[in-house]
């Protein structure tokens, strides 16, 4: 792979990159900015009035509504980062190091399952999570009791979805620094002694640490902003964030605490991506641990 | 424990965590399938018998073969942009050294990092204040903005694996025989970036396909086929879900197999193109 320098002078260049920039800029930038400035808007009479005013911030922060659901939401999502990295981790390490022979088919399958409708899929949930749904009848054939389960409408049932869409990231993030480690140095550590249980954890698990926190972060982000698996597999027992954003908008027709609220949130997940980007840098994986 | 057993214990963890992530990826997805040919109206096993009405009763359905249109033309429009944009972002990203291309690298990578609905709010507010100064309203060509914006960075990153194997000795042949720089992207780059532009293309139509939260921000009140799904289970559950997903199914499992083929065929070439050269 040979690296060219590239001039803003250069008019190909420009024309290759500038598209791209532009889209961004005038398309996700330049809204997230209006957002910003709409939380200093008030609205009256459902119609929004442009003013410089702090109003909707001492309303958010005054509220412990609010609060309650940010926090719920925060909760959720930790929990949610955790069973991830827990299921994905050996799965990623299994489709990296073993199954050679079914490798791509299952990488297929993988792919073809993150990419299906995530509407339907969820739904496809219900069917399965309902009192009279596949898994107690399964549940029933296998000898438990009638109508074991009653997930569906649950904080279960809403993590189960989470876990259910957001699964597949970390998967790529951990297969993919999984692969990039040397195997050399996992030899070396053979030669010179070591189990495979601890070559796993002084040299695979660390080098692998990149894609797990990528992953994780990656996870925690996404599922700040979960809506439909609170909506449909929850059933609106217990409102996540999203919920709030969207009724601020479309019940209340109020922008600017819509705004105000969706700050909060992204405030959370940049805060929460940049202490995770600054632990990684500081600690470069060295395959070695202080002693 | 003996060694060997332990290594067997951990081999059949792993193999099995495996298995058991299919299972649970696929278990809701069978489910709509099976539940698709039922000829009851309920949808709880035991399926009683078998039958195909539900297909036709989704055909009947007044509004579903619009949002199939609707949604065609968005995943066909915003695919073409993703992917277009996409590539250029990806050969940036890998192959050029430039002023402000950290910047760059984040604005464009960005996206990716943001929840579906945030996303897809951030751009509704934009979208409404525009909309009330210029006179227009959210819809389809705000869906498709939309979809751009969300898509990119995925096709970026899949275009880019293609780029970073790339062997730039045949653009400095062709140059040396006399092409133009034209010629040169026309006959060597493009080419051999083909699989991975290909498979990011599939990509983006099936995210586009399937995306429901952008959508359903930016759509006003035209319906995609995920908001006919969505508008649909909030009212009542019906065996015509199933149906759709059904026949939402093959297609892209086809579109996915033919995508990672090409691609990890034209990977392996340039690796060992790479290792002989």
């Amino acid at each position: 792979m040979r690296i060219e320098r590239k001039s803003w002078n250069d008019p190909v260049f420009v024309a290759t990159v500038a598209p791209l920039a532009l889209v961004m800029v005038a398309f996700f930038l330049v809204p997230l900015l209006m957002t910003a400035v709409l939380t200093f808007q008030t609205t009256q009479y459902y119609r929004l009035v442009w003013t410089w005013d702090l109003k909707i911030w001492t309303e958010v922060f005054s509220k412990p509504h609010y609060w309650t659901i940010m926090m719920r939401t925060v909760a959720m999502a930790l929990i949610c980062v955790v069973l991830t990295v827990l299921i994905a981790f050996p799965a990623a390490y299994a489709l990296a190091t073993r199954l050679k022979t079914f490798k791509t088919q299952i990488q297929i399958l993988i792919i073809f399952a993150f990419l299906t409708d995530a509407v339907l899929k969820t739904f496809g949930w219900i069917l399965i999570l309902d009192k009279n749904g596949v898994a107690n009848w399964l549940l029933m054939h296998l000898g438990f009791p009638p109508e074991m389960l009653n997930l569906l409408f649950t904080p279960t049932g809403t993590m189960i979805g989470m876990v259910y869409n957001l699964v597949a990231y970390p998967m790529f993030t951990i297969y993919l620094s999984l692969v990039r480690i040397d195997r050399d140095l996992m030899l070396a550590a053979y030669d010179a002694g070591a189990s495979r249980i601890r070559t796993f954890f002084e040299v695979t698990l660390p080098l692998s640490r990149p894609g797990l926190y990528s992953g994780a972060v990656l996870v925690f982000v996404l599922s700040l902003g979960a809506f439909l698996e609170p909506k449909v597999l929850g059933g609106g027992t217990s409102p996540l964030a999203s919920e709030l954003i969207r009724q601020s908008f479309e019940t209340r027709v109020n922008w600017p605490l819509g705004a105000a609220l969706t700050m909060v949130l992204i405030t959370i997940g940049a805060l929460m991506l940049a202490a995770c980007a600054a632990f990684v840098l500081r600690r470069p994986s060295t395959g070695r641990r202080p002693a | 424990m003996s060694q060997r057993m332990r290594n067997a214990l951990v081999d059949t963890t792993l193999v099995g965590s495996v298995v058991l992530l299919l299972v649970f990826f696929y278990a809701p997805i069978t489910t709509l399938v099976a539940f698709s040919f039922t000829s009851s109206r309920v949808l709880t096993l035991p399926i009683e018998g078998f039958s195909l009405q539900w297909y036709g009763e989704l055909f009947n359905k007044p509004d579903f073969l619009p949002a199939v249109l609707n949604s065609a033309a968005v995943s066909t429009i915003s695919t073409l942009f993703a992917t277009v944009l996409g590539t250029a972002g990806a050969v940036a990203w890998v192959r050029y050294r430039f002023r402000l291309q950290g910047v760059f690298r984040g604005l464009t990578f960005a996206p990716l990092l943001f929840p579906q609905l945030l996303l897809g709010v951030v751009m509704l507010l934009w979208f409404s204040v525009l909309g009330s100064w210029l006179g227009f309203s959210t819809g389809l060509v705000t869906v498709i903005i939309g979809h751009v914006v969300y898509i990119t960075p995925f096709a970026l990153v899949v275009v880019a694996v293609q780029v970073y194997g790339f062997d730039e000795t045949l653009e400095d042949a062709a140059r040396d025989a006399g092409a133009s720089g034209w010629e040169v992207f026309r006959e060597i780059t493009f080419p051999l970036l083909w699989p991975g532009i290909f498979s990011a293309a599939i990509f983006s139509f099936l995210l586009s396909w399937g995306n429901f939260y952008v959508s359903y921000s930016l759509a006003g009140t035209a319906r995609t086929l995920p908001i006919f799904v969505y508008s649909g289970i909030a009212v009542g559950s019906s065996p015509i879900y199933p149906a759709l997903a059904t026949v939402n199914l093959v297609p892209a499992l086809l579109l996915v197999i033919v995508a990672e083929v090409l691609r990890r065929r034209a990977l392996k070439r340039q690796a060992s193109s790479i290792a002989t050269s």
